[in-house]
C-alpha cells in the first residue's frame, strides 16, 4: 500500500498548506504526470486519481529525471512541500521541497475509473539498479502518451519509424523549451565578426525553412557560431532543439516569423540521413511586377518570377567605400502583369548563374528569384543581395505557367517597364509620384545649393520651351548594354564593357531642353527613354530625318515637341564644371498630364492656400 | 439681354442668385428634343435649357451659356457640346469657388 497513491493526496495539501515539519507532513504519495522540463527544474502536476495540482520539483530531482529515475507517470513521496498561490492567476501551486522516488513509471495515468488493482502494473525497475536505456527512449517513452493525447492512436507502424517527435515551426513558443524541429538550412549567412561593448565575437545566422514551408531565422554567438558554422551547411536538413525562442526584432526581419531563434552551446544540432524530401528547398512569396510598386525602397525584401527577356553582359561597378571592383549583370525579366523591371544581380550571381542565363537567353528562360531588394532607379528595380537565390526553369506551378503565358502572347507582346509614368494616389507608400514633391521652377533654380550633399527629388509641371536643334542629341551605344561604343578600327564599333566588336549600333538620346513654367525657365537633361516620349520618335528615326533632304522634316519634329506641357520627375545635383559649382537637373521619369487628376491635385493645393 | 459682363460659372446651387444674368453652366443631357433639353447639373440637380436647339447626343456634356429665367432653367444663346469624358465634380469645384473665395478672380 506504500506503493501506492495516496487517496485524496490533493485535497490533503490544500487544506494543509504549509506543514510545520516533516513529523506532521503526511508523507503524501502523488503520480507524476505531465513532466515537463523548465529551465533546469521540471515541473508537472500532481494528480491523486481525481484531482491535478500543479507542481515544482525541487532541483536535486532533475538529476534523477535525467538518469531515467524518475519519469512521467512515476510516483514520488512527498515529505516536505508548500503550497503557493500564483499572484497573477490565484491558481494553487505545490512547491516540493523533498520528496523521495515510490516508482519511476506506471505505464497510465491513475484516474478516476480505474480500479486500484488492476491499473496499476508495477514496471520492475523501481530500485536504484536501473538498467540505463539511452535516454532517446526516455524520450520517447512520454513523447507516446503526450502524442496518444494529442492525436488520439497513431499507427503502431509509424510510431516504430518515428524516432523522433518532430514539432512544427508553427507551435515553437518561448514559454516551451521542449522541442524539437526538422529543418532545412534555406540560407546560410556568413560568418561575420562583431565587437561591442560587452566584448567582441562572431556571429552568424540561419534561415530554417520546416515541413510546412515555415520559416525561422537562428543566429548564433560566439562559441555557439564557431561550433555551428561548419555544422550546417546549406539545403542540409537537421534536427535542431534547446533553442531560445524570442520576438522578433522588426527592424531586421528577414523572414515571417513573429520569433527568432537563438542557439547556444547547449542547442542540439544533429543532421538528418534520409528521409528529406518532405522538406521543401525554397518558399518563395512571388509578387507579381506591375505590384512592386508598394515595396520600393521599403525594407521588406520581395521575390518574383518571370521570363528572361534580355541578359546584359558583365559590367564592373566600382565601390565607393573601398575601391573593390564588383561584377554585376542586369537582367530584364517580364510576367502575365504585362510589366518588365530590372534585377541587378552582383558578385557570384552575376558570373555564375548571371552567365548562364546569357547563355539560355534565347530560350527564354523563366528565373525564380528569392529576397530582392526593391529600390527606385527608374521607377522600379530590383537588386539581388548576398542571401538572394536565383532559380532557373524552377520545378515550380508559377513556372509552368508563367511559360506557356509567355509562349501564346507574352512574347509577342509590346511591354512596358513597371517603372516609367508612375503615378499613385499616395506617397506615403515610397514611390515617388509625379504629384508628391510638387515644385515650381523657381524653387529650384532660387536655390544654388540644392542637390549639394545628396541629390534631391521633386516633381514639377514644365513645358518644353526650346530644343535647340543643333546640339549632340545622342549617342553611339552597343545594342546589348547601351554603354557607349567607341568607332572601331577597320568597321563597325567596339564596346568596351562588352568586350566585341558589333557592325552596327544604336543611337540613344543624351540632350538638354529648355523648359518653362509660370515661374521661370531652366535646362533639363533628358536622357533616352524620355526623350522618345516627348519628341515621339527614337533617336535612329530623328536622325534620319535630320539626315534626309533639307531636314525640314527633322525641324517640324522638334517643332511639334515643342509648347507641350509635361509632368517630370526631376533630381537636383551638384555638378562641378571648371571649378566651378552647377546645378544640374536631370529628369527621372515623364508623363503627361492627367487633367483630371491634375485638376484634383490643384484643387487640393488650393485648398491649402 | 446684358452683355457687359462676363458669364458666370454656375451649378444648379448657384443659378438662383444670377436670375436675369448671363451665366454658363455645364450640363450632362438627359432628354432633347427640339423645344428644350433636360439636364443634370454637375451637382446632380435637374435643370432646363429652353430655345431651339439641335438635338444633342444623350448623356453628352454641354456649355451652356445664356440668360437665366427661372432658379432652375436658363434661356439658351450659345450650347456647346463637350463631349462624352467630362470630370463633373472638378467643373462643380470650380463654380463653388468662382463664385466663393474667388469670385474676384472672376467677376
Amino acid at each position: 500500500m506504500a506503493d501506492s497513491i495516496t487517496p485524496n493526496a490533493i485535497s490533503t495539501i490544500i487544506q494543509n498548506p504549509s506543514p510545520d515539519s516533516s513529523s506532521e507532513a503526511p508523507q503524501i504519495v502523488v503520480q507524476v504526470v505531465d513532466l515537463k522540463p523548465v529551465g533546469n527544474r521540471f515541473t508537472f502536476n500532481a494528480s491523486d486519481g481525481k484531482m491535478k495540482l500543479k507542481a515544482t520539483l525541487p532541483s536535486n530531482m532533475s538529476s534523477e529525471i535525467n538518469l531515467g529515475d524518475l519519469q512521467n507517470l512515476g510516483l514520488i513521496r512527498i515529505l516536505d512541500y508548500t503550497l503557493n498561490v500564483l499572484p497573477k492567476t490565484q491558481e494553487k501551486c505545490l512547491i516540493v521541497t523533498k520528496c523521495e522516488v515510490v516508482t519511476t513509471a506506471l505505464k497510465i495515468e491513475i484516474g478516476n475509473d480505474v480500479k486500484e488493482e488492476a491499473g496499476i502494473v508495477l514496471k520492475p525497475k523501481n530500485e536504484v539498479g536501473i538498467i540505463l536505456k539511452p535516454k532517446q527512449e526516455v524520450v520517447a517513452k512520454s513523447a507516446n502518451e503526450i502524442l496518444h493525447e494529442q492525436h488520439g492512436n497513431t499507427a503502431p507502424a509509424a510510431r516504430m519509424a518515428m524516432t523522433r517527435r518532430v514539432n512544427p515551426l508553427v507551435s515553437l513558443n518561448p514559454y516551451q523549451g521542449n522541442w524539437t524541429i526538422k529543418v532545412r538550412v534555406t540560407n546560410k549567412g556568413t560568418l561575420r565578426s562583431y565587437k561591442n561593448a560587452r566584448g567582441e565575437g562572431h556571429v552568424f545566422n540561419v534561415e530554417l525553412t520546416d515541413e510546412d514551408g515555415t520559416q525561422i531565422q537562428a543566429t548564433m554567438f560566439k562559441e555557439a557560431a564557431e561550433k555551428f558554422y561548419n555544422k550546417f551547411e546549406m539545403g542540409k536538413v537537421y534536427y535542431i532543439s534547446r533553442g531560445l525562442l524570442k520576438v522578433a526584432n522588426k527592424q531586421f526581419k528577414t523572414v515571417q516569423n513573429d520569433y527568432e531563434m537563438t542557439l547556444n552551446e547547449n542547442s542540439e544540432v544533429e543532421e538528418v540521413k534520409g528521409e528529406v524530401t518532405s522538406i521543401p528547398e525554397a518558399k518563395f512569396t512571388f509578387v507579381p511586377i506591375d505590384q512592386l510598386g508598394p515595396y520600393v525602397n521599403g525594407r521588406e525584401l520581395v521575390d518574383v518570377i518571370g521570363v528572361v527577356q534580355s541578359v546584359s553582359q558583365s559590367l564592373s561597378i566600382r565601390r565607393k567605400s573601398n575601391n573593390d571592383t564588383i561584377p554585376k549583370r542586369d537582367i530584364t525579366i517580364a510576367d502575365e502583369s504585362k510589366k518588365t523591371v530590372v534585377v541587378s544581380l552582383w558578385n557570384d550571381l552575376a558570373t555564375g548563374v548571371g552567365q548562364e542565363l546569357l547563355d539560355i537567353a534565347d530560350s527564354f528562360p523563366v528565373v525564380a528569384i528569392k529576397s530582392l531588394k526593391v529600390g527606385d532607379f527608374q521607377g522600379v528595380s530590383l537588386s539581388a543581395l548576398s542571401r538572394s537565390i536565383v532559380l532557373v526553369n524552377p520545378e515550380l506551378p508559377e513556372s509552368k505557367k508563367l511559360s506557356s503565358w509567355y509562349n501564346s502572347e507574352g512574347r509577342g507582346a509590346s511591354m512596358d517597364s513597371v517603372g516609367s509614368g508612375v503615378i499613385s494616389a499616395s506617397p506615403k507608400n515610397g514611390l515617388r509620384s509625379m504629384y508628391s514633391d510638387r515644385v515650381s521652377l523657381s524653387h529650384i533654380t532660387s536655390n544654388p545649393s540644392l542637390g549639394e550633399n545628396k541629390p534631391e527629388y521633386f516633381s514639377v509641371k514644365a513645358c518644353v520651351s526650346y530644343i535647340k536643334p543643333d546640339q549632340a542629341m545622342w549617342y553611339r551605344a552597343c545594342k546589348q548594354c547601351n554603354k557607349k561604343v567607341t568607332e572601331a578600327i577597320g568597321s563597325g564599333y567596339w564596346c568596351e564593357g562588352c568586350q566585341k566588336n558589333d557592325e552596327e549600333c544604336s543611337l540613344r538620346y543624351i540632350m538638354v531642353m529648355k523648359v518653362s513654367d509660370p515661374t521661370g525657365e531652366t535646362w533639363l537633361s533628358v536622357f533616352n527613354e524620355q526623350a522618345e516620349k516627348i519628341i515621339g520618335c527614337t533617336a535612329d528615326e530623328l536622325d534620319k530625318m535630320k539626315q534626309d533632304g533639307d531636314g525640314s522634316s527633322y525641324q517640324l519634329k522638334l517643332k511639334e515637341a515643342t509648347w507641350v506641357t509635361h509632368l517630370f520627375r526631376v533630381t537636383v545635383k551638384q555638378n562641378e564644371y571648371m571649378s566651378e559649382k552647377r546645378q544640374r537637373i536631370a529628369v527621372g521619369a515623364q508623363s503627361s498630364i492627367d487633367f483630371v487628376a491634375e485638376s484634383r491635385f490643384l484643387l487640393e493645393e488650393i485648398s491649402k492656400l | 439681354m446684358d452683355t457687359s459682363k462676363p458669364a458666370v460659372f454656375v451649378n444648379a446651387e448657384l443659378l438662383p442668385m444670377y436670375v436675369g444674368r448671363k451665366v454658363r453652366a455645364v450640363v450632362q443631357v438627359l432628354q432633347s428634343d427640339g423645344v428644350a433639353i433636360k439636364g443634370k447639373s454637375t451637382d446632380d440637380r435637374s435643370l432646363i435649357i429652353k430655345g431651339s436647339l439641335p438635338p444633342f447626343p444623350l448623356s453628352n456634356f454641354v456649355e451652356v451659356i445664356g440668360i437665366v429665367d427661372t432658379n432652375n432653367s436658363i434661356q439658351a444663346e450659345i450650347v456647346t457640346d463637350f463631349g462624352e469624358k467630362f470630370d463633373a465634380s472638378t467643373y462643380n469645384r470650380l463654380c463653388q469657388l468662382a463664385n466663393g473665395e474667388y469670385k474676384s478672380l472672376f467677376l
